[in-house]
């Protein structure tokens, strides 16, 4: 079980855990905003719920590590459920606005309530996300999320992004679909948190700010909406360029945001938008053994537009 | 009885009244149109069919049930499948995915089904992909199947959007101006493929605007003119009838 900790320095190692973390989030995200089109502004309010749900279940109950996660992201779908279920049978940019309204009422909450330790915060959180744990989940996360994309489920999701008329029309109920989609979406950002949790052992409220969402989302539209290895690779990236920045100290945010605007000028779909990658490896793999260059299985990118 | 039935059907936007006590009947098996000038209601009386308005009075019942109200989701899965004048593809979802989402009415598996992929779900997934091909192949798309909708050419993407209402195995097929943008080659072709489905025991109620192309399918004819219905019956009648050519073409001044 704990094959992997302690094999990386501990700086790197600490790093490589964080990029766990955001891939989880920014996967539950890209479900949301990438696949089923639904534009959230809110999902570091999921993290920091499902943070301090476990937390709590770590803190005053004393229990294992798993109950923790467990509780972490029920609580964050929980409250998915609650947003989501009004907001999400309206169409338009209305769950952009409620995200973002329930965002800052959490901070608020968080902020001015003693059982959470208010602006204080929550200490003394045992460290349990070690790299171990973290590798696993994102594994299983990603696994899950291949699968829903690739399902029945999945493809009503694309459906709706694409045209939820249409989607009506062809038997989707779509307010369900949302709403299902939006509990699972916050239940992985709960588990997120919940790891984010157990690994910087302090919870303070302005760490799950607007611009945390903003963050992430960030991640999601860089690697490219609706791609999952795309949003693993934004994640990737956005988590460890800040660190690659540091010789640059003063200037390291405004690096960040020219690389970010340089992007988004030359891959306006994000890094791995519109690109099978499966398509793409099978392609690799073929030309490297020497078979048939002529192949009619086009590579479909689809950037630039 | 018949398969559908519009009952006085009405609906009203703001002052203006789009579908006005329009009395109708598709009977099963036959091929039934609602022609009309620009205007006339034709495609808000379908959408009224399929749930996407709700009538302002009157009810549209299906197979004597009432379904005026409904949702469309619903409405799809009693069996009845409708396709777009302005054609609302999936766009940037390959041309089998569109018509594997078609089929989303006649399977159940859930996110459940999805994350643990049980031997009963892949049997079901491998139907879909088995009805999906069927589909295609009935409208001649089967080698486009891995295009995006996007790229096929516009008479292609009419003919998707039927495969797409086809795979959800309805009784009864709505297609709303199905030749539209076609060129004359491509409407013989698609006369044919009409045909064939109603050869497979579908009844198919359409919109259109081109006379002659609704004249030679069609078993019955209704003309609705600023939201009234002014005719009803054989395509001969109807083409003698003075309304309608009054409303097409315009009255002659004595």
């Amino acid at each position: 079980m704990t094959l992997l900790n302690g094999l990386l320095p501990p700086y790197i190692e600490s790093i490589a855990i964080t990029v766990g973390i955001y891939i989880i989030m920014a996967l539950g995200l890209n479900l949301i905003t990438g696949v089923t089109g639904q534009l959230s502004l809110g999902h570091a309010a999921y993290m920091s719920i499902g943070a301090y749900a476990s937390a709590i279940v770590s803190l005053q109950l004393g229990m294992p590590f798993i109950f923790a996660l467990l509780a972490g992201g029920i609580a964050a779908g929980i409250f998915g459920l609650i947003i989501g279920y009004p907001t999400l049978r309206l169409t338009g940019d209305y769950l952009a606005i409620a995200t973002l309204g329930f965002g800052e009422i959490v901070k608020s909450l968080l902020f001015n309530m003693p059982i959470v330790g208010g602006a204080m915060g929550l200490a003394g959180i045992p460290y349990k996300s070690t790299l171990t744990v973290t590798f696993i989940l994102v594994v299983i996360v990603i696994w899950m999320m291949l699968r829903v994309e690739r399902s029945r489920f999945g493809r009503a999701l694309l459906a709706i992004r694409e045209d939820d008329i249409a989607a009506e029309c062809y038997g989707i109920n779509t307010s369900l679909y949302k709403v299902k989609m939006f509990v699972l979406g916050t239940f992985i950002a709960g588990i997120g948190g919940a790891l984010w949790a157990h690994k910087i052992m302090v919870l303070q409220p302005r760490d799950f700010g607007f611009m945390k969402s903003i963050e992430i989302l960030n991640m999601v539209v860089l690697g490219g909406l609706g791609s999952i290895p795309g949003t693993v690779l934004g994640a990737i990236v956005l988590t460890s360029i800040p660190e690659v920045l540091r010789f640059s100290s003063d200037y390291r945010m405004l690096l960040y945001g020219a690389l970010l605007v340089i992007m988004m000028r030359f891959r306006p779909n994000g890094l791995l938008g519109g690109v099978d990658v499966t398509k793409l490896v099978k392609k690799s793999i073929k030309s490297i053994t020497g078979s048939n260059f002529t192949n009619k299985e086009k590579k479909k990118v689809k950037g630039g537009d | 009885m018949a398969l559908l039935e519009l009952n006085k059907l009405t609906i009203q936007f703001g002052g203006l009244i789009a579908v006005n006590k329009v009395d109708l009947k598709v009977e099963k098996g036959q091929i039934s149109a609602l022609i009309g000038p620009n205007g006339a209601g034709k495609s808000t009386a379908f959408n009224l069919a399929t749930g996407i308005y709700s009538p302002t009075s009157g009810k549209v019942l299906y197979k004597g049930q009432d379904i005026s109200g409904k949702a469309p989701y619903y409405i799809n899965g009693l069996g009845i499948a409708r396709t777009f004048q302005n054609i609302r593809l999936f766009k940037e979802l390959t041309v089998l995915d569109n018509v594997k989402i078609g089929c989303h009415s006649r399977s159940k598996a859930g996110i459940f089904g999805a994350i643990t992929r049980l031997s009963a779900i892949k049997k079901e997934e491998r139907e879909i992909e088995e009805k999906a091909y069927q589909a295609l192949k009935l409208m001649g798309l089967e080698k486009k199947y891995d295009e995006f909708a996007d790229n096929l050419s516009y008479g292609e993407q009419r003919c998707l959007e039927i495969a797409r209402a086809m795979a959800s195995e309805p009784e009864l097929l709505l297609l709303d101006e199905p030749a539209a943008g076609m060129n004359l080659q491509e409407k013989g072709v698609l006369v044919e493929k009409i045909n064939k489905i109603r050869e497979m025991g579908l009844t198919i109620f359409l919109v259109e605007h081109d006379m002659k192309f609704v004249m030679g399918l069609s078993d019955r004819v209704a003309v609705l003119d600023y939201g009234v219905k002014i005719a009803d019956g054989t395509p001969e009648e109807v083409q003698v009838n003075a309304d309608v050519i009054a409303a097409y073409l315009g009255k002659e001044v004595v």
